[in-house]
């Protein structure tokens, strides 16, 4: 028996071996998750970010502040631009940032008082249906608008954030409850209260966006903070600058938005009061920009949400505050505070040119009126909150294409639990849930992936095992 | 059945745990006593790999198939368990097989580093098997400081798993070149 070669033998395998091993350690995770526009793919650079939030409230209006991080504050949205003799649009929701930055930052916050029992435990989850608007598999815009009554009477055109119990199925989008019903669960708070702050639609006049989730996502009664000023027949804007109110400006000039020359003491936003109706015999230049976006007084409870202060990005933060009365009056689309009471909220934060889905949430949140809570609202007397509470500090995190039926489905192994009513923070991190939603949105090809490593690996060893058994030779030759 | 898969994992971390100190020692010592300990090796082994293989399928049907092959956690669990029995299974061949030629010249030490990868091994798939049973545990931490966010999927690109195809090919016709030039 030769031993040295032996030796030389093993160590050769055992260094193939280690050399496959430090191979695999080095490479693993990779090949797979990459941004995919046509599937409707863009993976965030950060999976997670803070958000810090103090709430307080004086009997008659409450008060929420918020402060999260964004590298640059984006104040534009959907811009109209000539072009050649036309106008083009700017600034179409796409998967993950809007290249051109024309992309308004948003907060938002789901508020529940305890009918919508789900959404204590799991969240905004609970909302995210069927072949939502833009997941790899949403539902058609033709197919939506074919719906007797999502498409024909709710004018919806999209699939769009919904209650579980709005649906017969909560595995098919399209299977929603008769209207009667529908209306009972509203009267029974069987909703969402959605307060939708936006940068450019319509913070510059000091007021929010007030929602409601329950079928689909609507506008609160009355009429909006902001309108669509695009001319679908004519194919041009329907307003335009009003030169005798704007220092003599009929338009805003693309290099202007190209460069983020504009800020918040500056005219980047359409106001109804200082505009007209378009004027098609104007000398329109190439690069002249019309907001597509009205910025209006409101009415009714869709109005019910102001700014407090001034809304403002500095220093790398966002600082956001908003009030509302405590009671509207207009129980069918909001939540009433009061006081000695407790509520569920949560949050989400768009930022980064990013729109639709492309957001970061947090889990739910339990805010108390004088209650033990999460997050206690102070309560105070006299102008305003002081504000000197500390901050309650809050994890975002992307949510990937995670839905409510597959989290329901046997593809997931915590089902039973949600069955059960365990809460998704008993079993989940924020960095884990955003993990399982970008996994989630590559979920076919990862389990390929997994199947083959499983395999090499064991071929891996069981190669590393033939050399061993045969290098130790039997028992006859051994000697 | 998750009850019975926690119940049954018990044997084999215990029976390759006892299974690593008694080839560590071998490995550092060819005293009487620790040559008598290992004795009972190869049975440890045997034990192992039959009650690491009744907890493995105990394992599979604690969820249905489609939430093991959609959960990262359990896909990685999974994989780490497989693998883990894969290793304890080859050292007791080896070791069957070997006799005490396993202790002779180089070999004590691949013994040892078989079994140190093993422990190593079983030490993940308890940690994420901790986070499926709701006890998460800081293990995860250091394997995340070492490269790997355990809850992503553990997988590897397609010219990977040709190397890794390739190399127990190679491995295993080293075995075999190895041996016939060491007996020429």
């Amino acid at each position: 028996m030769n031993a040295p070669s032996l030796t030389r033998s093993l160590a050769a395998a055992v260094g193939l071996f280690l050399a496959a091993l430090l191979l695999s350690w080095m490479f693993h995770g990779t090949g797979v998750v990459r941004n995919d526009p046509k599937r409707n793919i863009h993976i965030p650079e950060e999976l997670t970010m803070p958000l810090q939030v103090k709430a307080a409230f004086d009997g008659e209006k409450i008060f929420f502040r918020y402060r999260w991080p964004a590298r640059e504050p984006r104040i534009y949205h959907d811009m109209l631009r000539y072009e050649g003799g036309k106008w083009v649009r700017i600034g179409r929701s796409v998967p993950g940032p809007q290249p051109e930055h024309i992309y308004e930052d948003r907060v938002t916050m789901l508020v529940d008082d305890g009918a919508v029992p789900e959404f204590e435990r799991y969240g905004g989850y609970i909302t995210i249906g069927d072949r939502m608007r833009f997941f790899t598999d949403e539902a058609s815009k033709k197919e939506v608008e074919a719906h007797p009554y999502l498409g024909k009477t709710a004018k919806q055109e999209e699939v769009r954030k919904h209650l579980p119990e709005t649906r017969t199925d909560i595995a098919d989008w399209s299977s929603v409850i008769p209207q009667d019903k529908l209306a009972a669960q509203r009267k029974a708070g069987y909703f969402l209260d959605l307060w939708h702050w936006r940068a450019h639609r319509s913070n510059p006049i000091g007021a929010s966006d007030d929602e409601v989730i329950a079928e689909a996502r609507f506008g609160d009664k009355g009429r909006g903070v902001f309108t669509n000023n695009w001319d679908a027949k004519l194919a041009r804007p329907q307003l335009m600058f009003d030169p005798e109110k704007t220092g003599g400006r009929y338009a805003l000039r693309w290099e202007d938005l190209a460069e983020r020359k504009l800020g918040f003491d500056d005219l980047y936003y359409l106001r109804e009061d200082q505009a007209k109706p378009f004027d098609p015999g104007h000398a329109w230049k190439d690069g002249d920009v019309i907001p597509q976006r009205l910025l209006r007084a409101g009415d009714g409870s869709h109005a019910d949400i102001k700014v407090h202060g001034n809304a403002r990005w500095k220093d790398g933060y966002w600082d956001v505050t908003l009030v509302r009365a405590m009671d509207t009056g207009n129980p069918l689309d909001d939540k009433m505070f009061m006081d000695r009471r407790a509520y569920t909220i949560a949050f989400a934060v768009h930022r980064d040119a990013t729109g639709s889905r492309w957001h970061y949430v947090s889990l739910p949140v339990r805010l108390g009126l004088n209650r033990d809570a999460d997050l206690k609202a102070v309560q105070f007397a006299g102008d305003g909150p002081k504000w000197e509470q500390a901050w309650h500090e809050v994890k975002l995190f992307y949510p990937g294409q995670v839905s409510w039926p597959m989290l329901n489905s046997r593809k997931h192994a915590g089902a039973e639990k949600i069955k059960q009513g365990v809460p998704v923070k008993f079993r989940h991190s924020e960095a884990q849930l955003a993990h399982y939603g970008v996994e989630m949105e590559f979920n076919d090809a990862i389990i390929r992936q997994w199947r083959l490593t499983l395999v090499a690996g064991l071929l891996l060893i069981a190669g590393f095992g033939v050399a061993l058994l045969v290098l130790l030779g039997n028992k006859r030759n051994a000697s | 059945m998750s009850a019975y898969h926690v119940m049954l994992v018990h044997f084999p971390i215990a029976l390759w745990t006892t299974a690593f100190l008694i080839i560590l020692a071998r490995a550092l010592s060819d005293a009487p006593a620790v040559r008598a300990a290992e004795g009972a090796l190869t049975p440890l082994l045997a034990l192992g790999a039959l009650s690491g293989a009744a907890a493995f399928v105990a394992g599979l049907l604690v969820w249905p198939p489609e939430a093991v092959a959609s959960s990262p956690l359990v896909r990685n669990h999974l994989l780490l368990a497989g693998w883990s029995l894969a290793y304890w299974t080859l050292l007791w061949l080896v070791r069957w097989r070997g006799g005490e030629r396993v202790w002779q010249g180089a070999f004590r030490w691949v013994m040892l580093g078989l079994a140190a990868l093993g422990v190593g091994l079983q030490t993940l798939t308890g940690t994420i098997g901790g986070y499926l049973a709701g006890n998460p545990s800081a293990v995860s931490e250091i394997v995340r400081r070492l490269g790997w966010e355990v809850f992503t999927t553990f997988y590897l690109p397609d010219w990977v798993l040709v190397v890794l195809v390739v190399s127990a090919l190679v491995l295993a016709g080293l075995g075999v070149v190895g041996r016939r030039q060491a007996v020429q």
